[in-house]
């Protein structure tokens, strides 16, 4: 009975029974000839002969995802600290950023694919996503330190830079570590998306191709592969949400 | 207002907005309040009489809405800014992500300054958390958390002590042991001091004046002279003028204490 409880146990049975559905639909072509079992996709996958060809598609798309990952939390973060110092700026840094996340990215890719030097949409989208996410996760946090906290650093007479250092963003630490876990999706989403536009490589182009050479079984690795990578950096930023919030809190 | 005083509360009325009150909650009414520096000041009265407020608008953290408050002769503001205060408030307020130690340091960190670190160790002696140095406040009971917060208030020599109810969540013999060592430390260093309590014998025990205030809205009733000499030894609470003292506070609290 415990064991049937455990969260993990019950996240492993959920996950084998969709797969199991996948290749059962897959396999007796309830969904159509798009949609192939799981096993042949596992097994374009586990092929040696397409390693080199996923590699370098999952490591640029990896790359363009860092890359917009680490500059979109690093702008979030700083956008967020400035307008929180400069309390005048917030609701203008609020539009921009509700503004950039309402234009669906899919819009915004053809205008980057000609405003920017070849190659950096990927990264771009990504970054855009994340930094969105970073911000009202920062902003949000910023705010977050009591009001008996705020009293003391009141009382111990501490300037704008103290204060921020020592208390606000400590106390927004929780909350950055939390949307920086969400913003890891949406680092993957903006970088595929974007090469759906046009990058040299990578799993978004994978996913162009297939879908125009009618490679199904292509398409869905390169989505599978997807789905892994950014499984795995949300289980790692999960792991330092968790660390973040037991010390922060 | 008397010229030299410490702190200088005069005529200090404190109207707080209320949802669905006009004129909404009158905290403090027309007080006015002296401390000469170096005085022990306790603050006796019923919950809700504006103790807290009144402790608050001294340190700056909120304005009267008519009257003035002077420390040493000038805003709370500008003692704050030179890190002239202590303030031990009800809420213990330690950062959770701060060792013990580093949750005693924090006042110099804050206003900039090297970290006295023989200072830090001797506070972290005298409030008896040694061997507590690297804890975190989770892991510690309230009391201990209550002790790291007057350590903190202590830490920069201030001019003027703010103690909020700083014993209220301490059992009875770790109490009278904070009391019997605030007394040895006020008397070294003669800080102006202004303590609320809700304890009659801690304020006659520490003070050398007991203002009593009413309920609300908070007026002062009385202005108690103590006049027991210092030091004072633990026995002075066995005294029969100790005795009658605390039974005129008591009676004094009381009417307030019966209403609902
Ligand atoms: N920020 C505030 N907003 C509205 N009303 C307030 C505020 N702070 C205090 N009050 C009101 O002012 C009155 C006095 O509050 P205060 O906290 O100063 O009392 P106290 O004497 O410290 O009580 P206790 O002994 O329970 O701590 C109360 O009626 C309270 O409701
Ligand atoms: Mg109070």
């Amino acid at each position: 009975m415990r064991i049937a409880r455990d969260p993990r146990v019950l996240g492993l049975l959920g996950t084998l029974l969709l797969c199991l559905a996948w290749e059962a639909i897959g396999a007796s072509g309830l969904g159509g000839f798009t949609w192939p079992p799981l096993s042949r996709v596992v097994a374009m996958l586990a092929d040696p002969d397409r390693w080199d060809l996923f590699g370098r598609a999952a490591g640029a798309t990896l790359s363009a995802a860092l890359t917009g990952y680490a500059l979109g939390a690093a702008a979030g973060i700083v956008l967020a600290v400035l307008t929180h110092l400069l309390p005048p700026l917030a609701p203008g840094a609020d539009r921009l950023a509700a503004g950039m996340n309402a234009v669906p990215s899919v819009a915004l890719a053809p205008v980057f694919l000609v405003l920017l030097p070849a190659g950096g949409t990927p990264a771009t989208l990504s970054g855009i996503g994340v930094m969105f996410l970073v911000y009202v996760a920062t902003a949000s946090g910023l705010r977050a330190a009591g009001a008996a906290h705020q009293d003391l650093f009141s009382v111990l007479g501490a300037r704008p830079a103290a204060r921020l250092l020592r208390l606000e963003l400590p106390a927004a630490l929780p909350s950055i570590s939390t949307g920086l876990r969400l913003a890891v999706p949406a680092a993957l989403i903006g970088a595929v998306i974007g090469e759906w536009f046009g990058a040299p490589r990578g799993l978004g182009v994978l996913i162009v191709n297939g879908m125009q050479n009618f490679q199904i079984v292509l398409l869905w690795s390169a989505v599978l592969l997807a789905a892994l990578l950014s499984l795995a950096g949300f289980l790692i930023a999960t792991a330092v949400e968790r660390a973040v919030h037991a010390r922060f809190r | 207002m008397t010229a030299g005083a410490a702190i200088a509360l005069a005529d200090v009325t404190r109207r707080f907005p209320l949802k669905g009150s006009r004129e909404g909650v009158l905290a403090l009414d027309r007080v006015t309040l002296d401390v000469r520096p170096g005085e022990f000041v306790a603050l006796l009265g019923p919950s809700g009489c504006g103790k807290s407020t009144l402790l608050r608008m001294t340190a700056g953290l909120d304005a009267p809405s008519t009257g003035t408050v002077r420390v040493g002769g000038e805003a709370p503001a500008a003692i704050a800014a030179r890190q002239g205060f202590g303030v031990a408030f009800q809420d213990h307020a330690l950062l959770p992500w701060l060792s013990v130690r580093d949750n005693i340091a924090l006042p110099y960190r804050v206003a900039g300054r090297r970290v006295d670190a023989a200072r830090v160790a001797e506070l972290i002696a005298l409030v008896k958390l040694t061997g507590f140095e690297e804890a975190f406040p989770r892991a510690l009971s309230g009391g201990m958390r209550q002790r790291v917060n007057i350590a903190r208030a202590l830490v920069l020599e201030p001019a003027v002590l703010l103690l909020d109810e700083p014993f209220g969540a301490l059992d009875a013999v770790t109490r009278r042991h904070m009391n019997l060592e605030l007394q040895r430390i006020w008397t070294e260093t003669r800080t102006t001091t202004l303590l609320v309590t809700h304890a009659v014998e801690e304020a006659l025990f520490l003070a050398d004046r007991v203002v009593v205030m009413t309920g609300r809205p908070g007026r002062v009733a009385q202005d108690l002279p103590v006049p027991f000499p210092r030091p004072r030894p633990v026995e002075v609470m066995r005294e029969p003028e100790f005795h009658r003292l605390s039974d005129g506070l008591v009676a004094a609290l009381e009417p307030e204490a019966a209403e609902p």
